[in-house]
């Protein structure tokens, strides 16, 4: 057997050069997973499994990074960090988007330190490298050099693509191909919310002590919505069952939920609105699931009777009863689009048993706090529910520590979580072959 | 020969989004605006004299009279809102006798104005009006008045408009003011009517909807007996109509005006088919005691404003329209104080919005003996120079050439500015200017915004005047 090679061209990274027995003990818990099982614990708690992740999963694929809310004007960033990597996202003055390394080519010091800010050049802190907005290096005090060539060491550049104003990067050379087919998909849905005409009512930041997947397993099912009261109130608890699934002390809840659907679907018929169900979790590389869903109560947003949470419509939806649109991408982002605000979730390992979720709250960008919108309200329903799902993902990291944990089968209600899963390992297993 | 000349399919118009009054723009930036331009903010009420020029004939038992100000001014109002009138009922030398009624022509063509009066047979002043209100008639007025009306510019501009009888006047005033502005809009107007020829404008209307694919209109006869032939709606409001006429409601911005049993009904239909109750405005128009009772409040009000007006007219133009804003802010509708104004990206601005900016800073005890302008006096001066460069932080003045730059005579002065490409790129030295022009030649290491609020770049500018900076 050659040596492995992982398909990074930075030299003397260490992940790469795994020995070969290690590597193929790796590669074996991959290809002998079973299948309706949740994973072995190494997954969760292993810090080679992780950096696996971060370079087969987050150094290779489409990875939401935030929407352009977070970026209104020319000059204004962030900063995200996948594990290792940190990425500059700066909106230009053409009003696209550049994504750089947050790596400064001179010493490799994080260029921009704060989460989010505004700026005209980016300065290292350090000894003043400075770059223009494109990654080029414009200025670096250079005494006595005579042979310093400013043009070979610019910030490095990431792929971005830019669909119903979610900003998506990629760091790999060469990003999969599908991506645009999938932004295809659920652009159209996505669209008549006009997210270029919101901004940020809130954002949050929890760092939750569990490893990135089991944030996504938790979030890719309903089976555990009994421990979400507050979000029980609009959300129907029988997501992701089908007719026959249904427990008896559902059932009036069930005709509720498909009445709701069917004057939901009507009007979107009516304004032109797509709501069907689009699945394609684990059956391409850019995985997705999107459709619109109706909302209990009034059927409007996430409060605790369904109505709306800002008076101020999105873009040019002519309705507040529009739902949810809820959109799972593969592999670190979910979504709910509803007429009045929108929600963002995305989703940051941070190390093996550590992750950043990061979950934006948008509204209009003229509805005004206090006014059109109560930010405690807003926020109240998803703030809990986030808690509480915190709380299970620690649960599960703890249990995966546990000489005793064995991976136990997912059910039906949860077919989604084995998406994600089986998705997971095939692009791991596609890096590594 | 109608479907020859259109069978052609004709595509839709392309328009701007939303709606926005034509004065909306004007009023929202700040000073130096035009005068004919403020001339038409419908800012605030005003007393004047207006002359009769016609009477119009409607049906439903109505007339529409057309006036123009005697001053020859332009009435400027809000589409949907009211006038004052005073009529000498009992002659010229007896108290004349005051009624308010919606104006019914659109503000956009504001060189004349119409109110729309329904006869009513027992009552005391609109028969008179009838009689006696005439071409060449000059009455006296206070107006406009009312908070129930357009708003100045609306992104979004999706209406329900529903009238009852004579409730239809201040509605065709916003139907038409509507048609008359482009921009995007979607209204549906709902007009309920006791009999078949007692609808008022419906030959307007008829031709509006035709003509203007964003306007649909709907007529109910209510619950009285329905002729053969009637195409239109039968029967009260319910939600059933509502839903029939506008499935969308939810969505809507909703101006009611009728009778108080009618609009008492609305509101309570408006809610079952899920309209916010922020999103419904409603004029009371046979309004009970109540209504009346703020009806004369907001008119009392009015009057001390307009004689305030007049007295500071003549103190002083300038100063009476530098103090509208507050003054008037009452007839300032709650949901354009802010929000749509800043929907058109513009500023909302007032007189003294630079007043932070010629603060003292913190902690320095030589401050400001004038508004505006720090006090530096006190420093010391060194150098030689034409030009005086005050650091208000450390508390020294130096003189300074015009081809100096900054950057460099704060560090022989001993003053602390961070600093590192010493071109313009990197922006570390940036400081805050607290008055004075500067030359500044950057290279991308501040923006334009940073600029507007009073940073500079010191490496790389020249004073052009004193200057007083925050270092």
């Amino acid at each position: 057997m050659s040596a492995p090679v992982l398909p990074l061209n930075s030299r003397g990274k260490l992940a790469s050069s795994l020995p070969a027995e290690q590597l193929a003990e790796i590669k074996e818990l991959f290809d002998f997973r079973r299948v309706g099982y949740s994973l072995d614990a190494p997954f969760y708690t292993d810090p080679t499994i992780f950096n696996i992740d971060m370079q087969a999963i987050f150094g290779q694929h489409w990875i939401f990074a935030g929407s352009i809310a977070e970026l209104p004007e020319p000059g204004d960033y962030i900063t995200v960090d996948y594990g290792p990597y940190s990425l500059i996202v700066l909106r230009n003055d053409d009003g696209g988007v550049n994504v750089l390394h947050n790596v400064c080519r001179h010493r490799g010091a994080r260029v921009l330190t704060e989460p989010a800010g505004s700026t005209g050049n980016l300065v290292c802190g350090y000894h003043s490298w400075t770059y223009s907005p494109e990654g080029n290096l414009i200025h670096a005090s250079a005494p006595g050099e005579t042979k310093f060539d400013k043009g070979c060491f610019g910030l490095k550049r990431a792929h971005s693509r830019v669909v119903a104003g979610l900003i998506f990067v990629c760091i790999a050379n060469e990003p999969p191909a599908d991506f645009d087919e999938t932004a295809k998909i659920f652009e159209p849905y996505l669209a008549p919310h006009d997210l270029s005409k919101t901004k940020i009512a809130y954002q949050q930041n929890i760092v939750e002590e569990g490893n990135w997947k089991l944030v996504m397993e938790n979030n890719r099912e309903c089976y555990h919505c009994d421990g979400h009261p507050e979000l029980a109130c609009s959300l129907f608890p029988t997501w992701g069952l089908t007719e026959g699934l249904i427990p008896a002390h559902l059932e009036e809840v069930w005709d509720r939920n498909k009445q709701a659907q069917s004057s939901l679907e009507e009007r979107c018929r009516r304004y032109g609105l797509p709501y069907e169900v689009v699945e394609e979790l684990d059956t391409r590389v850019a995985g997705i699931r999107i459709s619109r869903e109706s909302l209990d109560g009034e059927g409007e947003s996430f409060s605790p009777d369904g109505r709306r949470l800002s008076k101020k419509l999105l873009g040019d939806l002519r309705d507040f009863r529009l739902g949810r649109c809820s959109m799972h991408l593969q592999p670190n982002s979910w979504f709910h689009f509803q007429g009045d605000h929108v929600i963002t979730f995305a989703v940051f390992p941070v190390n093996e048993h550590q992750t950043l979720v990061r979950t934006t709250w948008l509204v209009a960008d003229d509805a005004e706090e206090g006014v059109d919108y109560d930010l405690e309200k807003l926020t109240y329903t998803w703030k809990q529910t986030n808690l509480q799902d915190k709380a299970f993902v620690e649960l599960c990291q703890t249990g995966a520590g546990s000489p005793a944990y064995e991976p136990g089968p997912y059910m039906k209600s949860e077919y989604q979580v084995e998406a994600f899963i089986n998705w997971y390992v095939q692009r791991v297993q596609e890096h590594l072959a | 020969m109608i479907e020859l000349l259109t069978e052609t399919a004709i595509q839709e118009p392309q328009r701007i989004r939303g709606l926005e009054m034509p004065w909306n723009r004007v009023m929202g930036s700040t000073e130096g605006a035009a005068g004919a331009a403020r001339a038409l903010g419908p800012w605030h009420p005003q007393e004047f004299m207006a002359e009769c020029v016609e009477t119009v004939p409607e049906a439903g038992g109505m007339m529409t009279f057309v006036f123009r100000r005697c001053d020859g001014a332009p009435l400027a109002f809000r589409a949907g809102q009211y006038v004052n009138v005073a009529f000498p009922l009992n002659g010229e030398d007896q108290d004349p006798v005051d009624r308010s009624y919606s104006l019914s022509s659109s503000p956009t063509q504001p060189w004349t104005f119409n109110i729309t009066v329904k006869s009513d047979p027992a009552g005391l002043v609109s028969p008179w009006v009838h009689e006696n209100v005439k071409p060449g008639t000059v009455l006296e007025m206070l107006g406009p008045v009312g908070a129930f009306h357009l708003p100045d510019a609306d992104r979004r501009a999706r209406y329900l408009l529903l009238a009852a009888g004579a409730g239809i006047t201040p509605i065709m005033s916003m139907l038409r003011t509507i048609h008359s502005l482009p921009g995007q809009a979607d209204v549906v107007v709902l007009y309920h009517g006791a009999e078949v020829g007692g609808f008022a404008f419906h030959q307007e209307l008829a031709y509006v909807a035709s003509v203007d694919s964003r306007i649909k209109v709907f007529y109910s006869l209510g619950d009285r007996s329905v002729p053969e032939g009637w195409e239109g709606l039968t029967g009260r409001l319910t939600a059933a109509m509502l839903d029939e006429v506008a499935p969308d409601a939810n969505g809507r911005q909703v101006y009611a005006c009728g009778p108080e049993g009618y609009l008492n009904t609305a509101t309570e239909l408006l809610r079952k088919v899920g309209v916010d109750d922020t999103s419904i405005y409603m004029e009371f128009f046979s309004g009970d005691r109540q209504t009346i009772l703020e009806y004369q409040a907001e008119l009392a009000f009015a009057v001390d404003i307009a004689e305030e007006i007049a007295e500071e007219i003549a103190d002083s133009a300038e100063d009476y329209y530098e103090s509208q804003p507050t003054a008037f802010g009452l007839y300032e509708p709650g949901y354009d104080a802010e929000g749509t104004l800043k929907a058109t990206g513009l500023p909302l601005e007032t007189a003294d919005e630079d007043a932070p900016a010629s603060e003292a800073p913190e902690g320095n005890p030589t401050v400001a003996t004038e508004a505006g302008s720090p006090d530096a006096s006190s420093f010391d001066t060194v150098g030689t120079g034409s030009l005086t460069l005050s650091f208000m932080r450390t508390g020294i003045n130096v003189r300074i050439d015009p081809d100096e730059h900054i950057l460099g005579v704060a560090q022989r002065a001993g003053v602390r500015i961070g600093a590192n490409c010493k071109e313009g790129m990197c922006g570390s030295c940036k400081v805050v200017k607290l008055s004075g022009e500067v030359e500044m030649n950057h290279q991308g290491g501040i923006r334009a915004r940073e600029i507007s609020a009073g940073k500079f770049l010191p490496c790389c500018s020249t004073a052009r005047t004193d200057l007083v900076i925050d270092a």
